[in-house]
């Protein structure tokens, strides 16, 4: 079937193209999160003691249950790509709900971890976070910083993923033309490589 | 098809690989942490070490560089680098000011 895309239509037919543009737009997220690592990095080498202390409060079996969620959910990400250009939509329709389901999961542990720190008056504002020392407190406004724009690429990347489950289904998406696939993947390995970096800085410096 | 669209697949194998090794990884990491305190603790350059390597498994495999023309490679190499400069920059600033 013949495709026509109008000029400036916004729309590219241009798979390498479309890779291309989603490469670059990884890297000034790559940027972003790594600016963030410097302000920790140097706050930590600032206040070594109260980062050692106040990462004591974060908990480490949430935390590498977050992390194994979250590498087994780029597999079945990195495997529908797989499953589509081999020819079996249904498996990797079921992969994709899986990817989805996984960041359903991480999400809720994300919200019983932070539950739990609020309710101990540790977000940024609240009275116990006022009376902490300078150190921890930073600590605290980086872990929530650092870890909520993190759960919000996560819902993000959950709702591209969830776009292009629909596409597959109508067949706009196939093994042949799967680009959007592709970048979804390479969006929620992002995703899972920022909270690589995240798990270790925030849970088990001590 | 044409011929630029021919693509790689990746087997199901090759990920299962990927993601045993990147798990592996993981629970080195915990253990260090947790167990390993008197052996040896987890400093930042062993935590960053461990997640680079795990970040260069994902990129590498996962994210399909391995099989992606030159380029790709060549441009994360190249926003790695800024990121070093960046680094570096930063720290030369806060250790001579």
């Amino acid at each position: 079937m013949e495709q026509y895309v109008l000029p400036n239509s916004g729309h590219s037919s241009n798979p390498e193209a479309s890779k291309l543009g989603m490469w670059l737009f990884l890297f000034t997220e790559l940027l972003l999160f790594g600016g963030l690592f410097l302000v920790y990095m140097v706050y930590r080498a600032l206040n070594p003691e109260a980062f050692l202390i106040a990462s004591y409060e974060l908990n480490i079996t949430m935390g590498t249950i977050n992390t194994v969620v979250l590498l087994t959910s780029s597999l079945t990400i990195a495997m529908s790509i797989s499953a589509l250009q081999k020819g079996k939509k249904g498996l990797a329709l079921y992969l994709m709900l899986a990817t989805i389901a996984f960041s359903l999961i991480f999400m809720v542990i994300k919200f019983f971890e932070w539950n739990a720190k609020i309710h101990h008056g540790l977000f940024p504002g609240m009275e116990h976070y006022q009376s902490l020392p300078h150190g921890e407190s930073l600590f605290f406004f980086l872990y929530f910083f650092m870890t909520g724009l993190h759960a919000l690429h996560v819902i993000i990347g959950a709702i591209f993923i969830g776009i292009v489950v629909v596409k597959v289904g109508t067949d706009e998406v196939t093994g042949d033309q799967g680009t959007l696939l592709e970048n979804s993947g390479l969006y929620w390995h992002l995703v899972d490589i920022i909270w690589i970096y995240l798990f270790p800085l925030f849970y088990l410096i001590h | 098809m044409k011929a630029e669209e021919i693509q790689h697949i990746t087997s199901f194998r090759e990920h299962f690989g990927t993601w045993l090794a990147l798990i592996i990884l993981t629970v080195m990491t915990v253990t260090i942490s947790v167990f390993g305190a008197d052996l040896l603790s987890l400093t930042v350059v062993t935590a960053l070490a461990i997640a680079t390597t795990k970040a260069i498994v994902v990129g590498y495999y996962f994210m399909h560089l391995k099989y992606e023309s030159r380029i790709y490679l060549l441009m994360v190499g190249v926003v790695m680098l800024l990121f070093i400069v960046f680094l570096v920059l930063t720290i030369f600033d806060y250790v001579f000011r």
